[in-house]
């Protein structure tokens, strides 16, 4: 055993004494939680959103036509993504490091999310329930640009959701 | 100071966090060999072992108040060492590990000393011979008298998977210490 080991004790309770090492206040991992509540919930809004999106945007110009990405990429909102990203990166480093909550394989947890996100979108988007969320949620201002940007018109392009009613 | 020593764990972690800050020895008291044993295991040099067991119980400290007083320290505490080694196991991948003698605490005469150190040296050789997934339950399971439950918490992977490794340990170790 090693003279370290032996002095393990006197050497951590030395630091203590000394104030060298300090517990972390409560509220470290109060926000820690937060943030990866808040990531996780704003992740999932702004991901299905982006499928809504894509798959309105598909329909509105058709799938030969002429696809104006940069529209698509000039007009959304990248601090939400960026939010998300940060507060999930934060969140599960945290969690991992120090707390049993997720036992399983953090793989299986990205995949399963990532699966969500596009199977709630596609889910939401069909049903058409995205159309009451632009006309009242908040990416309402967001829709309306990207429509003027575009110049859809109402009922473009469409099959069914996405701006069924737009403005009626 | 004897009734301090009935505490729980998770009992004696409440008094430090509200204020007791001394009892934190006792944990570590408690902890020191245990997790020095399970370190060497793990990174197969003294030296790093109780860097990684004294960084670990820093770190404890630090973060005790993100630990849940509902769920087991030992647990915990283990998951930590296991996080420590590991780093240690990936910084230093490319040494080849010397191995230390263990210390005997024992009366026994000199030849029994000299044979059971023999077979502790044959079985940690044999142990250290099989993939590190399954040395690591296989050790935590019978040197650390941890139950599915705990090995399941401490690296994470489900029960089911603790018991195939650990039968698949028990098959290699079985293989290997007979080959030799």
């Amino acid at each position: 055993m090693s003279k370290e080991l032996k002095n393990i004790t006197d050497n951590i309770m030395g630091q203590i004494h000394d104030k060298k090492i300090k517990m972390r206040p409560k509220m470290y991992f109060i926000v820690g939680s937060i943030l990866t509540f808040v990531g996780l919930v704003s992740s999932v809004v702004v991901s299905v959103f982006l499928i809504g999106l894509m798959r309105f945007s598909l329909r509105a110009h058709g799938p030969m036509a002429d696809y104006r990405l940069d529209q698509i990429l000039s007009s959304f909102p990248w601090w939400a993504p960026i939010f998300s990203i940060i507060g999930l990166v934060v969140g599960i480093w945290l969690l991992r490091k120090y707390d049993f909550s997720f036992k399983v394989n953090f793989k299986v947890i990205i995949a399963g999310f990532i699966l969500t996100v596009i199977v709630g979108g596609w889910v939401i988007d069909s049903i058409g329930l995205n159309d009451v969320l632009v006309r009242r949620g908040p990416m309402q201002g967001m829709m309306r640009q990207y429509m003027q940007d575009n110049n859809i018109q109402n009922g473009q392009g469409d099959g069914q959701g996405w701006m069924r009613n737009w403005e009626n | 100071m004897s009734e301090t020593l009935k505490l729980t764990d998770e009992e004696i972690i409440e008094k430090v966090r509200s204020n007791d800050r001394d009892l934190y020895a006792v944990i570590i008291e408690r902890y020191k060999n245990k997790l020095l044993r399970y370190a060497t295991n793990l990174v197969h040099d003294d030296d790093k072992a109780s860097h990684i067991v004294q960084d670990s119980l820093v770190k404890a400290y630090i973060n005790l108040n993100g630990f849940n007083t509902k769920k087991k320290f030992s647990s915990w505490i283990y998951r930590i060492v296991h996080n420590e080694a590991m780093n240690v196991v990936k910084k230093y991948q490319n040494e080849v590990p010397i191995l230390d003698d263990f210390d005997f605490e024992s009366e026994q005469d000199i030849t029994k000393d000299f044979e059971q150190k023999e077979t502790a040296i044959y079985v940690e050789k044999c142990l250290n011979s099989i993939p590190l997934i399954y040395s690591e339950p296989l050790s935590l399971y019978y040197l650390d008298e941890k139950s599915y439950e705990e090995i399941s918490d401490i690296l994470r992977i489900p029960m089911g998977t603790v018991a195939t490794r650990i039968s698949r340990a028990k098959k290699l170790m079985k293989h290997i210490c007979q080959k030799n």
